[in-house]
């Protein structure tokens, strides 16, 4: 086999895949290629295939078409107990009837290593995922984040070349939650292994992963870091998915050398700045992310009208306090469409904010995001 | 206390005596001195030595205990694998199949009887004796295995089938080291119901069995047609004294694999 200079082949490769349930398409032609040693989330709601994709390439779903690779390696006919990759349940299943050592070894001692290896493997895990001493103690004496430890050591002690997580931290409490995220990097950076991991749960794929697939109706939307996945959605789904709720179709116009305009089907006017890796007719609409919009009450001064920033003039329609930020709902009289803005506790926003007050929202056009789809 | 509540006393208490008022007579009776256990005359365990002596009865016990394992171990061994089958796989009929496991549960003993005896003597070569009551004992007693042990398969998260095979163990492996161990209270529970069912069973044992294969209940039974024996109490207590340690046992186990399976 030849292999390119320069080329590294791919933890996990997704060639084409497809995967129906009679008439309902699970995976719709998919494509990915997983980077060895990093997180790569899998982010969707629920019912879009991720967890489909997943399983297949476990093993516990037959391909319909496609191919799925491991290292290189065709998996399509291996069944689930001989390939490199493991998988963290979401309910974790750790299994009720064997100590925690016994469910970390199960793996070994089907693999029939020696009593000393798995001895001396078992107690390694358990110190790589903070838990040395309860060998001996059975899944219903641990606590939710033990549970989710042990599950952890039991795939990784098996050094799989991929390791598949099932929105693993789904189950647990909110402030676990996001221990657990911690705990999960740390291990992965630790042992190296690649993640591939799913879920449905946004703040956790944007903190935990390297990079971010987004999966919609059986197919990948967009792939990309957390900072582009959340700051440049490409398809108003993303966008939408990934809390900018300000969203507005429509066709591009240029204005300069550097700036377009985007006049949505109501006839509000939206300026950006041109992207050079986009033409302009490429453009179907506008977001705009609710934190990056300020709020202008009536009577303030505007600032000066050009090119490059928005100004348009609404009435707050709904207030509602969340802590750490107001979320306002602003109606664009002219065209009747609402407008979402957050605004920051500790910012400089104006004092008071109340129903029915008359303001303008105003954004620089670097801020505006070109959709193309 | 007001008098509903103390209604409802009389009555549950009036329940449980009509439940246990026989037993207790048994009990009582077995030992009475009289010579057909039917009246008190003083204490006596001379029914008790008599039934150590007499040949007959053990023979006719030992040949119900034989008859009651085999039948446990296949019915249950056999239970589980229909119910595994039932359970995981798919196919068309399937629920058609599961419901009609009910049938021979539901299905009156005499019609099962004969329609085992006519079998065996139309259709198979064999003659009546150990082989066709064993199998009679199997026919009767796997589809409440099935049963019991289907109860417990919906039970259980079957995510730990999945992971022992993502571990590398194959399906069958997975059973060994993981579905099975977390099935036995179900299995257990199968054989414990099992158990009593065939050592008991009178009407399907009594159309098979032939002649000369004189089970525990088919011995007592002849008895009481020739009057009855103070023997026939002393068993009876035997086996009221048997099922209940056997009850409690299960009972026991049962509470603590909920404890450790939190289902």
């Amino acid at each position: 086999m030849t292999v390119p200079k320069g080329h590294v082949t791919p933890a996990v490769e997704i060639k084409n895949v497809v995967k129906r349930f009679g008439a309902i398409t699970a995976v719709d032609n998919m494509n990915l290629a997983i980077k060895e040693g990093e997180i790569f989330s899998l982010l969707g709601p629920s019912g879009c295939g991720k967890t489909t994709l997943l399983r297949m390439v476990a093993g516990f779903e037959n391909i319909d078409n496609g191919e799925i690779l491991i290292k290189g390696k065709v998996v399509n006919h291996i069944p689930p107990y001989k390939r490199e990759c493991n998988l963290v349940f979401q309910q974790m299943a750790l299994f009720p009837h064997i100590t925690v050592f016994e469910n970390i070894a199960f793996g070994l001692r089907e693999r029939r290593r020696p009593q000393s290896e798995i001895k001396k493997k078992v107690t390694e895990m358990l110190e790589v995922v903070n838990l040395p001493g309860i060998e001996n103690r059975f899944p219903h004496q641990l606590s939710g984040g033990q549970k989710q430890r042990v599950a952890l050591a039991r795939s990784i002690v098996l050094d799989p070349k991929v390791l598949l997580l099932d929105e693993p931290l789904a189950a647990l409490d909110r402030k676990l939650r996001k221990e657990m995220q911690g705990e999960l990097r740390r291990v992965q950076q630790k042992v190296g292994i690649t993640f591939l991991y799913v879920t449905h749960d946004q703040k956790v794929a944007l903190s935990l992963s390297d990079r971010i697939g987004i999966m919609y109706e059986g197919r990948l939307n967009q792939i990309g870091t957390p900072t582009e996945i959340y700051e440049t959605p490409r398809t108003s789904f993303v966008a939408s998915f990934m809390g900018s709720c300000n969203i507005f179709p429509g066709k591009a116009f240029s204005l300069n050398d550097n700036h377009i305009e985007v006049r949505d089907e109501h006839g509000l006017r939206i300026r950006a700045q041109k992207c050079k890796d986009m033409k302009v007719e490429d453009v179907h609409g506008i977001s705009i992310h609710p934190e990056m919009i300020e709020i202008i009450p009536e009577g303030h001064n505007l600032p000066s009208e050009n090119s490059s920033t928005n100004t348009i003039s609404g009435q707050i329609s709904d207030v509602f306090y969340q802590g750490d930020f107001t979320e306002l709902k602003v109606l664009i009289k002219s065209t009747g469409q609402s407008v979402t803005v957050h605004l920051n506790r500790r910012s400089d926003n104006p004092v008071s904010i109340v129903k029915d007050q008359n303001v303008s929202i105003h954004w620089n056009s670097c801020h505006s995001n070109l959709l193309v789809g | 206390m007001s008098p509903r509540i103390w209604f409802l006393r009389i009555v549950s208490i009036l329940a449980y005596i009509f439940l246990w008022a026989p037993v207790i007579v048994i009990i009582v009776f077995s030992f009475s001195a009289n010579k057909f256990g039917i009246r008190w005359e003083g204490f006596t365990l001379q029914w008790y030595y008599e039934l150590l002596d007499n040949q007959t009865v053990w023979d006719a016990c030992i040949r119900s205990l034989v008859i009651a394992l085999v039948t446990v171990v296949v019915s249950t061994a056999l239970g589980t694998l229909t119910a595994y089958g039932l359970y995981k796989l798919k196919f068309r009929g399937k629920q058609l199949l599961r419901t009609s496991i009910l049938l021979p549960i539901v299905m009156p003993e005499v019609v099962t009887a004969s329609a085992l005896l006519v079998f065996f003597i139309k259709v198979t070569p064999l003659t009546l004796g150990y082989p066709t009551i064993i199998i009679a004992h199997i026919v009767f007693s796997t589809p409440l295995a099935v049963f019991v042990i289907l109860g417990r398969m919906q039970r259980i998260d079957w995510a730990w089938e999945e992971a022992a095979m993502d571990l590398g163990a194959t399906r069958i492996r997975a059973f060994r080291r993981v579905i099975g161990p977390v099935l036995l209270p179900g299995i257990a529970g199968a054989a414990a119901l099992i158990f009593p069912w065939s050592f008991d069973d009178f009407v399907i044992t009594y159309f098979v069995a032939g002649i000369g294969n004189t089970t525990l209940p088919i011995y007592i039974f002849s008895q009481l047609r020739h009057g009855s024996s103070p023997v026939v109490n002393v068993i009876g207590t035997l086996f009221v004294l048997f099922t209940s340690v056997s009850l409690l046992l299960f009972m026991l186990a049962e509470k603590k694999s909920r404890t450790t399976m939190g289902t």
